[in-house]
């Protein structure tokens, strides 16, 4: 399946900052015990670094919810920060390694949907790495600025327009909501090491391999519900905004219809149109 | 008060904090934009909102103005949110309804160079306080037990001190040491400086009083394996190691090691003499009690031989004793595992390792004590021969810039006055003798410490500012040094009989390991981390676990015996609570979303949830005591149906989109 990037690339909207100056929104979501103790400690040390970054504090790296990784840039953010404790000093002992399983996961999302995934950064920062942070934040806010703005059209990296990295950036929401994600993200370590039910281990190959499938058929269920959420549309139109087969679009509407989750709204000439379930006047 | 009716009452305090925020940030214009925020109340700005006069003028707000919600604008709240929710519990208000905005340490201290910008990001962040304040709920404070027993690991100087003092105070104290008997590093020095004390005829009755005190328990040759539980309420595992010897029966005697036929590198001696398989470390040993060094003996090796069972009268040599893992529950820990010398054959250019009469700090504190190898005869390894002209050189191990092979940035502190003191003892036994000391500086902050300097540099002992290059091995082995005097500039070419490198201290073998099993954090030198470098030094960043001795840092001996008190005093406080309140943070699960999935229970390392067969069907239950409120349940959970008391997913995601407002 192409990827929704190939087919909804939209030409920039000529809404893009300048790239001298574009000041990046940078969110960090900082580890109670380690990597906010480091960002204090650069801080108790005078070591600058720019003011782009605001932090949240977690109370660790694995409590920051895929679905919270991705809510800055519905929100205007152009970069995401997660820093946690380094490996095997996680302070509830293994919450990184589920912060760095979301990461890489939603890594793959973003690359399916066009969206830069360097935008996302995870890192760890130890409570004693305080010139290591502030290198670290200075190093990141300048390659989101030479990424461009999210949704700065031709100015950024994607090129999308604002409106079309909001959409894609719901989709992506929507998908690190979903059931099937989260169940693959939190088993995914486990399936390769202990196996699945069946006490059969599945190689990371395969298991990127599957992951990839569920992403792919996630995005565009996500994509159909972010679009019949707006105003009915027509599986014609859905699969031309997503520059996929109305035959993958049909497969999915007919999955979340099944499920409840839209309903059949009309048939406008020969494509149905589908409305989000309970919109329907 | 209630805290979920309808427009929460909320008041926001920024802080100037003297000129460290007010220096760089608008504070007066981070406070009126905070007062146009929806449920502002009142907005102040306060010199110093920590302050008795700052903490009043918020009690006096909640009670005049009613308010349930508080936001303070200041440092860290790594550093004051338990000051701040203390002042919310004085005025009757639940504590989780404060809010801070870290405005310091991540704003002003960091952005000094552009005030504007500082300025807007701390309204970002008053502003995104404000929007998580306005979501918080009241929680209340689970209960948690306290044993009052205290576990010291290590048993050197800090921890012998610590477990005196603890035990002196009624608590019942574990001491746990790795070798078969307690006494560390101290119990191999001759001499400590300046007032050249013998160094095992102080330490060993502070050694027979840890025996003879009955709340304490040694635990030798055991090691710490696992650590479960929180702050009053440890349970730690810990291996004790099988030693063949029933330490009850054993006293002492010495007949088993006179029959026993394996000749073994004496470590206590530096490999300098020899020990049988069956040991004891050193005379005054507690407990004084042999052990069998299991990868020596003969018959644990090869299966004959136990000549030391059968010579044994009271029948202490037990050979089928097996290495077993003992619960032991205490309320507070106290680290005290020393630190290891730095192994000099890391810096080949000395030759240590190589040439036989180039020797360490601690090679030469075995050479020089009555009961070591030579018996107080100051004799080279390579020859047994007297040397004449001795050289100290400095700062091997310490103060490397670059950290090269494992040796550290820092200065070690201590190796100045042991090579003034040993050079000193050099001059003392051998008057004759020539001494020369290679240094960087000389480093003698103590009490005593620049006069007992001054003595030695009387003596004749010559200090030359400069480090050595090399060391080179010369025929019938001497050695040649070559090196400037940065004093005079001279170039000074030198042959000596023997070189003694005054190596640092570096973090102790195997702490890399303990400090993950105990989940503290590391210093960017490798020593624990202390709670606050000037005012929790002997805390950690784990509520019950303390420091005492080298463990945190190289220090001398009554500095780690005052930090032992210091860590004694904070682990019987602990000790002497009725009961430890824990912060509620855990999960909330939603019955009607949970699927029973198993994912969270999977991914809890806590064992904390558990799901359980109910009349719906599978959910997952909290487990509230073995819950640590880290949050990857409600992160993970696939159904959503998990919500973080405290860290909600709503109230994360109002922050967010406070932060990323257009102001």
């Amino acid at each position: 399946m192409a990827d929704l990037a190939v087919g909804g690339r939209v030409a920039g909207q000529g809404q893009g900052q300048s790239e001298e100056g574009f000041e990046p929104e940078v969110v960090g979501f900082l580890c109670n015990w380690c990597s906010y103790a480091g960002a204090d400690l650069a801080g108790t040390s005078r070591l600058a670094y720019p003011t782009n970054l605001r932090v949240i504090r977690v109370m660790c790296s694995g409590r920051v919810d895929p679905e919270i990784m991705l809510e800055p840039f519905l929100d205007g953010a152009d970069g995401v920060m997660v820093l946690g404790c380094h490996p095997g000093d996680c302070h509830y002992l293994s919450g990184n390694y589920q912060a760095e399983q979301r990461v890489r996961t939603i890594w793959m999302v973003l690359d399916h949907l066009g969206i830069d995934r360097e935008r996302l950064y995870l890192d760890w920062v130890s409570a004693a790495e305080g010139a290591r942070f502030a290198d670290m934040v200075s190093e990141f806010v300048a390659r989101v600025r030479t990424l461009g703005p999210a949704g700065g059209g031709p100015a950024s990296r994607e090129g999308l327009s604002r409106g079309e990295f909001a959409f894609r950036a719901e989709v992506a929401r929507r998908v690190a909501g979903g059931e099937r994600f989260r169940w693959l993200v939190g088993r995914n370590k486990a399936l390769s090491e202990e196996g699945n039910v069946y006490g059969e281990k599945v190689s990371p190959h395969k298991a990127a391999a599957l992951m990839q499938s569920v992403i792919a058929d996630e995005c565009v269920r996500a994509a159909i519900e972010v679009l019949a959420g707006e105003a009915p549309v027509s599986v014609r139109d859905i699969a031309s905004r997503l520059g996929i087969s109305a035959q993958l679009v049909l497969e999915q509407a007919a999955y979340l219809k099944r499920r409840g989750l839209i309903e059949l709204y009309d048939v406008s000439g020969r494509s149905p149109r589908y409305v989000r379930a309970g919109a329907r006047a | 008060m209630q805290a979920s009716c309808a427009q929460p009452r909320m008041g926001v305090y920024v802080c100037h904090c003297g000129l460290n925020i007010a220096g760089v940030v608008d504070v007066e214009a981070v406070r009126d934009s905070a007062r146009a925020l929806e449920g502002v109340v009142v907005a102040r700005d306060n010199k110093y909102t920590c302050s008795e006069v700052g903490q009043k003028t918020i009690a006096d707000d909640i009670r005049d103005l009613g308010l349930d919600r508080v936001v303070i604008a200041s440092c860290s709240p790594r550093l004051h949110e338990k000051t701040f929710r203390g002042v919310l519990e004085k005025c009757g208000m639940n504590p989780f309804l404060l809010e801070m905005a870290n405005i310091r340490e991540q704003c002003s201290w960091v952005h000094s160079g552009d005030s504007a910008a500082a300025t807007e990001k701390a309204k970002a962040l008053v502003r995104s306080a404000v929007a998580r304040a306005r979501l918080l709920s009241p929680l209340s404070r689970s209960e948690g037990r306290v044993v009052p027993k205290v576990m010291v690991v290590g048993g050197g100087v800090a921890g012998i001190s610590a477990a005196l003092y603890l035990g002196n105070m009624g608590i019942k104290t574990y001491l746990v040491e790795r070798e078969p008997s307690i006494g560390g590093h101290m119990a191999m020095l001759d001499k400590t400086f300046p007032t050249l004390d013998c160094s095992l005829c102080i330490l060993s009755p502070k050694m027979v009083e840890v025996a003879e005190n009955e709340n304490i328990q040694v635990l030798s040759y055991s090691e710490v394996e696992k650590v479960e539980g929180q702050v009053g309420d440890f349970r730690v595992q810990v291996r004790r190691r099988a030693r063949y010897v029933d330490e009850a029966k054993c006293v002492g005697c010495g007949d088993c090691a006179a029959k026993c036929p394996v000749r073994v590198p004496d470590e206590f001696n530096r490999n300098m003499g020899e020990r049988k398989a069956i040991y004891i470390p050193f005379p005054q040993a507690i407990p004084p009690a042999y052990a069998i060094d299991a990868e020596h003996c003969r018959y644990l090796t090869q299966g004959k031989c136990r000549v030391c069972e059968k010579v044994c009268e009271r029948g202490a040599v037990v050979f089928d004793q097996t290495d077993r893992v003992e619960t032991v529950e205490v309320g507070a820990i106290v680290v005290a595992t020393g630190f290891r010398p730095y192994d000099a054959s890391k810096k080949p250019q000395y030759g240590y390792g190589r040439y036989p009469n180039v020797i360490t700090s601690l090679d030469f504190e075995r050479i020089i004590c009555a009961d070591g190898p030579t018996h107080g005869k100051l004799k080279r390894p390579g020859d047994q021969a007297t040397p004449g002209r001795i050289a100290f050189i400095q700062c091997v191990g310490s103060r490397d810039e670059h950290g090269h092979d494992g040796a550290g940035a820092y200065c070690s502190r201590v190796c100045c006055m042991i090579t003034a003191k040993q050079a000193f003892m050099v001059k003392e036994k051998h008057p004759d003798s020539e001494v020369y000391v290679y240094y960087t500086d000389m480093r003698t902050a103590g009490k005593g410490f620049e006069e007992f300097y001054q003595r030695g540099r009387g003596e004749g002992i010559v200090f030359v500012r400069g480090k050595p290059g090399e060391v080179r091995e010369e025929e019938g082995g001497s050695l040649r040094i070559t090196s400037e005097d940065a004093d005079s500039g001279c170039i000074l070419d030198l042959s000596f009989d023997m070189v003694v490198l005054a190596v640092g201290l570096t973090p102790p073998e195997g702490l890399v390991d303990l400090a993950q099993r105990l989940n503290l954090s590391r210093s960017a030198d490798g020593f624990l981390m202390e709670g606050h470098p000037k005012l929790r030094p002997f805390e950690t960043s784990i509520d019950g676990i303390y420091l005492a001795g080298c463990v945190q840092f190289p220090k001398d001996i009554p500095d780690s015996v005052a930090q032992a008190g210091g860590a004694a005093a904070v682990a019987a406080a602990t000790c002497s609570r009725q009961k430890i309140e824990m912060d509620p943070l855990g999960p909330v699960i939603d019955e009607d979303l949970c699927i029973g999935c198993r994912l969270c229970e999977m991914l809890c390392p806590y064992g904390a949830i558990k799901v359980e067969k109910t009349d719906r069907g599978y959910k997952a239950r909290s487990i509230e005591v073995a819950c640590k409120g880290c949050g990857v349940c409600g992160a993970s959970c696939s159904a959503r149906a998990i919500t973080m008391k405290h860290y909600s997913n709503d109230q994360i995601v109002a922050q967010t989109r406070a932060l990323l407002e257009v102001s």
